[in-house]
Parts: structure tokens; C-alpha cells; sequence
């Protein structure tokens, strides 16, 4: 059973109108490399997932899209051929040579390039299935960032610089573990919850970490907890999505209902619900990391364990891979703050997060 | 197992997509005065009769810890759940009474309007005050979700989910909790223990 994600990105900046028109789009092939390369050129700029399905790929979009050529097919025994699929999506045709799939994003003008890796019959330039297995990669999310200070300590200090440290160092420890560590942000600046999610997305991370310092009004609160998804948001949504496409649309009762009435799942986009779904495959596993993580920060720091917790974190929501968010003190709590002021203490917590990490990622 | 890969082509027109879905999702600039229609079950009789008073459970946060705390009052008993509902947020407002108990909801924050869907789904529209409740700490944050969310769906049966708006429009988050859809309660947050900090 395959299930269809689609992921989009950034989607807090688009602010274009929503256009009737098909956005136009170029369609090439280019089989004379290793590869089968195919770009699509965009008349403007829409947001694409490529889903990997057996024996094809379909690049499904965000909004109606009209290629040209609208289909075609290949002598080639990696892409046999592409053509429509609804209004919104190409299908490319994998053939018995292919591989896997990968995928990059150009500027001016706007394309996305799909290279279709794989072996040609008879040519010795074969591709293996797992070539030269590169690093997995975890993916660090220091939270806040910008003009999103996030918590502010009694004597200064802010979440969104110590968030940033702490990533840094645990980037550090962890990259001694044969793995590759991508910052969702590497600077003090602002980056919208699904741009964090997303670049997990983008980098197929085995991990997400999402790292925060909690802050209340209750001075005395002090302690680490680590939390994964609540799942129990989008039970609605995940019971309904599988007749979604063809429940009739029921306008809103406006005299009940006024016209602030926010989505309900049938008047979502399935593409949205679809993101807002994707974590809950990963509970689990999201669990049972947020566990290490939790016993390895009691043990290091010795402060309060404030325990695993789950909740409706958006950042979480999106991420396909396990997913979870790191409270890692109470910058609030002028003790914990003075702690989160010594290099030592961060590098022990660093070093406890990359210990259960270590645990939960080990190859036998 | 099937891969995803994401194309992070470009923007997503989601404000676009929004208006587009319904075209519904943006504020009511001001509310209607008149308040909401009666669900068909509510006879107009109920309204009339004599004011009989009925306790509700409120949640507010905890002054010692990261739980809310209980609180009983009454309100008076109403047949539709918009009307209890009301009643139960401005007690809520109110702020608590108990020691030990803090506020859910920044000063000032009112009601603009609630309104309860036969599918279970309330929608309550604060004032602008309640962004305040983005304070940068998830603890408090979800605290003051909660205490909105319990306080309601533990009275009333037809509510089992709220949305929250703030001014008319929706927010898709105070900087942690996803609040783009209605939201069923957190009952682990009145159960926790009360272990001293």
C-alpha cells in the first residue's frame, strides 16, 4: 500500500492570487547522461512534491498546471514516458532500469529538475540501488530566530541565540557518528514552522530535532521535556481523508456559521491535510526517540524530568521521518538560565541529545 | 515504502488557497450583531423557561505547575450550547478564583464570538488580546490552549473540538501549537502529578 504524500513548501510567503488559469509548463527530456533527466520549466512559481510510486513518479502540484508537450514517450529504459493525470499532476513512466530519483530546484526561470538515476541495459555506467551510501542525515531545528526572539530570560538571555548554540554543538558531537547534520537555520533570522519541516523533508532526514527553551509565568518551573506529535488533532481528517476527494462540497450555513468559520477538513486542501498528516506515520519511532532523549537529558543534567508529552506542535506535523521537539530548559528560571550561561552545561546537553540519538539510530 | 520527495519549487500559494477553499476563512469585519441560529432541536420554549443553574468544570493554569487546575462554577442552564458555551468562556475570562490558580487568558481578552457546528466543532473568536498568550514559551502557550479547549468540551456534549480565532481570523499558531484546526482536548494536563517543582 503506498500512501500519497504531497509537501509544500514556504507556504506562508505566497500571496499571488489564486489563478483559474493553468500555470504553464515546459516539459524536456534529456537521456544522453548517466542519468534520464527531465525539467519542467514553470511559467511561475508552484509548489511540487515528487512521489515515488512502483513504476512511476508522479509530480504533483499545488495548483492546475498545463504541460507542453502534455505527453510523451521515450526510448529509454529508465523513463518510458510521461503524460497527464488530472489537472495538477505529470506521471513519469519509470522503465525497468530505474533506480531512484533525484530532484533540484532552479531560479529565473523557475524549474525543477528531476534526475531519473538507474542503468541502461548493456551499459556498464549501472547505477547500484544504494550507490556509494551516503550519510544519513539528521536534521537540527533551532527554534525562533530573527525577530522571533522566543523566550526571553530574566537577565537576557534569548531562546532563538541559545537554541542556535545549542544546535551548533550538537551538529559537532553528532557528525562524529558518521552522519550529515543540516541546520535548518545557521544565522539569527526568521524561518516560518513549514520551512523547517520542509528542509527535513528535503534532506530525507532520518531525524528531525527540533530544539526549544520553554518559558512561564511560574518562575519556579524548571526541567527538560521532550515531546512528539499529538496525533489526536488530525484523527478527523485522517478518517475522512479516504473519501475526501469525493464527498460533495457542503457551503457553510452562514447564518450559523459566520463568515470567519476557519476549514473544516472538507474544505482544506488535500495537499494541507495530506502535510498535516505526514508525522503520523513516524509516532512510534517519534516516540521512542523522545524516550532516549528524555532519559539521557535526566541523567546528564540531573534537573527536574519533566517527562515525554505530546502535543499539536505544527512543526512537527509535516515531518516524514521521526519528529521530535526538545524543551531543553526553563530559560524563564534564573538557576536554569545561569546553567544555559555555561559552555560546559550546554556541551553536557548536547552530548546527552546526541547519546540518545546514538541509541535510537544504531546499526546492528 | 514509498519516498517522498520533496520539490521545494517554490511558494506555495497557501493564502491563495485559503481564499480560494470557501473563500469563508477570513474575518467577519464586525461580527453580526444578531446571534447565532438555533439549532433545529432548541425550542424556543427552552429559552423562556424558568433560569435553572447547572455547575461547570473550569480549567485554568496551575500556579505551581505545568497542569490546569479545576474550578467549579455555575452558569445558568441554557438549552444551546452557543449560550452555555458563552457563559463558560466569560467565567473563564473572569479569571479564577482559587488560589493556586492563574489566569488562562491575557487582561483583557473578550469574547467576540462562539459558535458551535453539529459536528461537534466550536469556534470561538477572542479579542486581539489573546495574542498576548504568545509569551515564547510553549508551557504557558499550551496551557492557555487547553484551559480554553477543556474548559469547554468537558461541559458541553455537543462540543468535542474548538477552534480558536483571535479578531475575526484565524491563527495559525501562537509560535508552537497548530491551531489551523479545531482542536480536541488534552486530558493528561488536569491528571498530571503534583509532584513540588
Amino acid at each position: 500500500m503506498k500512501t500519497l504524500f504531497s509537501f509544500v513548501l514556504a507556504w506562508s510567503i505566497g500571496a499571488a492570487t489564486f489563478a483559474a488559469d493553468p500555470i504553464a509548463v515546459k516539459v524536456s527530456t534529456d537521456t544522453s547522461g548517466a542519468s534520464t533527466r527531465v525539467v519542467l520549466t514553470f511559467a511561475k512559481k508552484v509548489a511540487c512534491a515528487v512521489i515515488e510510486d512502483p513504476g512511476r513518479l508522479k509530480v504533483a502540484c499545488e495548483v492546475a498546471i498545463s504541460a507542453d508537450p502534455a505527453s510523451g514517450t521515450l526510448d529509454d529504459p529508465i523513463l518510458k514516458g510521461f503524460g497527464p493525470e488530472g489537472d495538477r499532476t505529470i506521471v513519469l513512466a519509470t522503465g525497468p532500469g530505474y533506480r531512484r530519483v533525484d530532484t533540484c530546484d532552479l531560479k529565473n526561470p523557475t524549474r525543477l529538475v528531476i534526475d531519473l538515476q538507474g542503468a541502461r541495459t548493456g551499459k556498464a555506467v549501472a547505477v547500484p540501488a544504494t550507490p556509494s551510501k551516503p550519510l544519513p542525515v539528521i536534521v537540527l531545528d533551532p527554534g525562533h530566530g530573527g525577530v522571533e526572539t522566543g523566550a526571553i530570560g530574566p537577565t537576557g538571555l534569548q531562546e532563538k541565540d541559545l537554541t542556535l548554540d545549542l544546535a551548533r554543538r550538537l551538529k559537532v558531537v553528532l557528525e562524529k557518528q558518521s552522519v550529515t547534520v543540516v541546520l535548518t537555520r545557521d544565522e539569527d533570522r526568521v524561518l516560518p514552522l513549514d520551512d523547517r519541516t520542509a528542509i527535513a523533508n528535503h534532506n530525507r532526514a532520518i531525524l528531525f530535532v527540533s530544539l526549544h527553551l520553554n518559558a512561564s509565568k511560574r518562575k519556579t518551573a524548571v526541567g527538560a521535556e521532550t515531546y512528539f506529535l499529538a496525533t489526536a488533532a488530525t484523527d478527523d481528517e485522517a478518517r475522512t481523508l479516504a473519501g475526501l476527494e469525493n464527498k460533495a462540497y457542503e457551503p457553510p450555513d452562514t447564518q450559523a456559521a459566520p463568515a470567519a468559520t476557519p476549514a473544516t477538513p472538507s474544505d482544506r486542501g488535500l495537499e494541507l491535510i495530506l502535510w498535516d498528516l505526514a508525522q503520523n506515520s513516524y509516532i512510534a519511532e517519534s516516540s521512542r526517540l523522545a524516550e532516549a532523549v528524555q532519559a539521557e537529558l535526566n541523567t546528564a543534567t540531573g534537573v527536574r524530568d519533566r517527562g515525554v508529552r505530546q502535543a499539536p506542535f505544527r512543526v512537527l506535523m509535516g515531518a516524514t521521518m521521526p519528529a521530535i521537539l526538545i524543551e531543553v530548559g526553563f530559560i524563564s528560571n534564573p538557576e536554569e538560565e545561569a546553567r544555559f550561561r555555561n559552555d560546559a552545561y550546554k556541551d553536557k546537553v548536547a552530548e546527552a541529545i546526541a547519546a540518545a540519538v546514538a541509541s535510537v539510530t544504531a546499526r546492528p | 515504502m514509498t519516498r517522498h520527495v520533496l520539490s521545494p519549487l517554490a511558494v506555495a500559494l497557501v493564502a491563495a488557497l485559503a481564499a480560494c477553499s470557501g473563500g469563508n476563512r477570513s474575518a467577519p469585519e464586525p461580527v453580526s450583531a444578531s446571534p447565532p441560529a438555533a439549532p433545529a432541536s432548541a425550542s424556543p420554549s427552552g429559552d423562556s423557561a424558568p433560569l435553572a443553574k447547572s455547575s461547570v468544570t473550569l480549567y485554568f493554569p496551575s500556579a505551581e505547575e505545568n497542569t490546569l487546575v479545576a474550578e467549579i462554577r455555575e452558569i445558568v442552564d441554557t438549552k444551546r450550547p452557543e449560550d452555555r458555551g458563552a457563559q463558560i468562556l466569560a467565567a473563564l475570562l473572569d479569571g479564577p478564583t482559587t488560589e493556586g490558580a492563574l489566569p488562562a487568558v491575557p487582561a483583557g481578552t473578550t469574547l467576540r464570538r462562539l459558535w458551535v457546528r453539529d459536528t461537534g466543532y466550536a469556534y470561538a473568536d477572542f479579542s486581539e488580546e489573546l495574542s498576548g498568550a504568545a509569551t515564547g514559551g510553549s508551557a504557558d502557550e499550551i496551557l492557555t490552549v487547553y484551559a480554553i479547549v477543556n474548559s469547554l468540551t468537558e461541559n458541553i456534549p455537543e462540543i468535542r473540538r474548538v477552534g480558536i480565532l483571535v479578531a475575526g481570523r484565524e491563527r495559525a499558531t501562537f509560535g508552537h501549537l497548530d491551531l489551523s484546526r479545531p482542536l480536541p482536548p488534552d486530558l493528561t494536563l488536569a491528571e498530571r502529578p503534583q509532584a513540588a517543582e
